[in-house]
């Protein structure tokens, strides 16, 4: 069962993610999407592995081309990606340059992961209703990663809304 | 009338093509240019766009909506929430955050139905 997670900033995603993904069953699998760039990004990551600590993940770094990650993983194992706006970040803001198409991208590539991986649990932000008036590439981030979300939501069984630690599904049902 | 709200990009004005039948020349879409609702239009989308322009001449936006109620029975109204973030320090910025929470108030209350999306899914809220 694929399940679909956003909200805002810590309002409880990731920690519902992972115990959606632990019931799915094993091997089970945590998609590492960060690419540290400095020390708080390091201490972050530090911080999420010792908070993953006895939940046996195994832990796939891939912080770009998602699909790779599958080749050192058994598909009918339990994903968890966490997170897809990290992910879109290092496609589209990448040291050679701004990638304009990697929300067509990323979403397709989701897209073919979800159908070969069916058992993924995805963490996305809901970073759209602040009242900002943004710059175009900023815009166009958000407006990209929309594109993913929904695009993604229609083909996940589960879309869960979290807010304060409480849990809205507007598509199928909660998991847990 | 029938407000539709979410966040950017949530899937609104798509949802209200198709669920309504509206063709482009049943919408007015707003941005921060518009100085005045086109109330011979069924569809008004981003209220907060034009609630953006009317703050930034001073004028109260829920205001504008108020001069004749029975014209706003039959309308749709599309509105980005923008209430979620942190309090901006442009004082601009934060007063057209608040008017845009009054301006919502008030159409939600008069509404038959309110309609929020979530990644392109809609939840009818009333």
């Amino acid at each position: 069962m694929s399940t679909y997670i956003s909200g805002g900033c810590k309002n409880g995603k990731s920690y519902y993610a992972q115990r959606v993904a632990k019931a799915g069953g094993a091997p089970l699998y945590y998609i590492a999407t960060m690419i540290p760039h400095d020390a708080e990004d390091h201490a972050r990551i530090c911080r999420h592995r010792i908070e993953r600590e006895g939940w046996d993940f195994e832990t796939l770094e891939c912080g770009l081309d998602i699909l790779r990650c599958l080749e050192d993983a058994d598909p009918k194992g339990s994903f968890l990606l966490d997170s897809v706006t990290a992910l879109l970040s290092n496609e589209m803001f990448t040291p050679e340059g701004i990638r304009m198409d990697a929300p067509e991208r990323v979403a397709e590539a989701l897209e073919t992961f979800i159908k070969r991986a069916p058992n993924t649990v995805l963490v996305s932000d809901y970073i759209f209703s602040d009242a900002m008036l943004y710059d175009e590439l900023t815009e166009a981030y958000r407006r990209g990663l929309a594109a993913i979300d929904r695009r993604i939501a229609r083909c996940c069984d589960n879309v869960i809304e979290v807010t304060c630690g409480q849990f809205i599904a507007h598509k199928g049902a909660l998991p847990l | 009338m029938i407000v539709i709200i979410g966040g950017s990009y949530q899937g609104k004005l798509d949802f209200a093509r198709e669920r309504f039948g509206l063709t482009d020349d049943d919408i007015q879409i707003c941005d921060e240019t518009t100085d005045a609702i086109d109330f011979s239009r069924r569809c008004i989308a981003y209220i907060d766009r034009f609630g953006l322009n009317r703050i930034r001449s001073g004028i109260e936006p829920a205001d504008c909506f108020k001069t004749d109620p029975v014209r706003l029975k039959d309308m749709i109204f599309i509105a980005n929430d923008i209430s979620g973030g942190v309090v901006p320090v442009d004082p601009v910025l934060r007063a057209w955050r608040e008017a845009c929470g009054r301006l919502n108030l008030y159409l939600c209350r008069e509404a038959d139905e309110v309609w929020r999306l979530f990644c392109g899914i809609p939840q009818r809220i009333k």
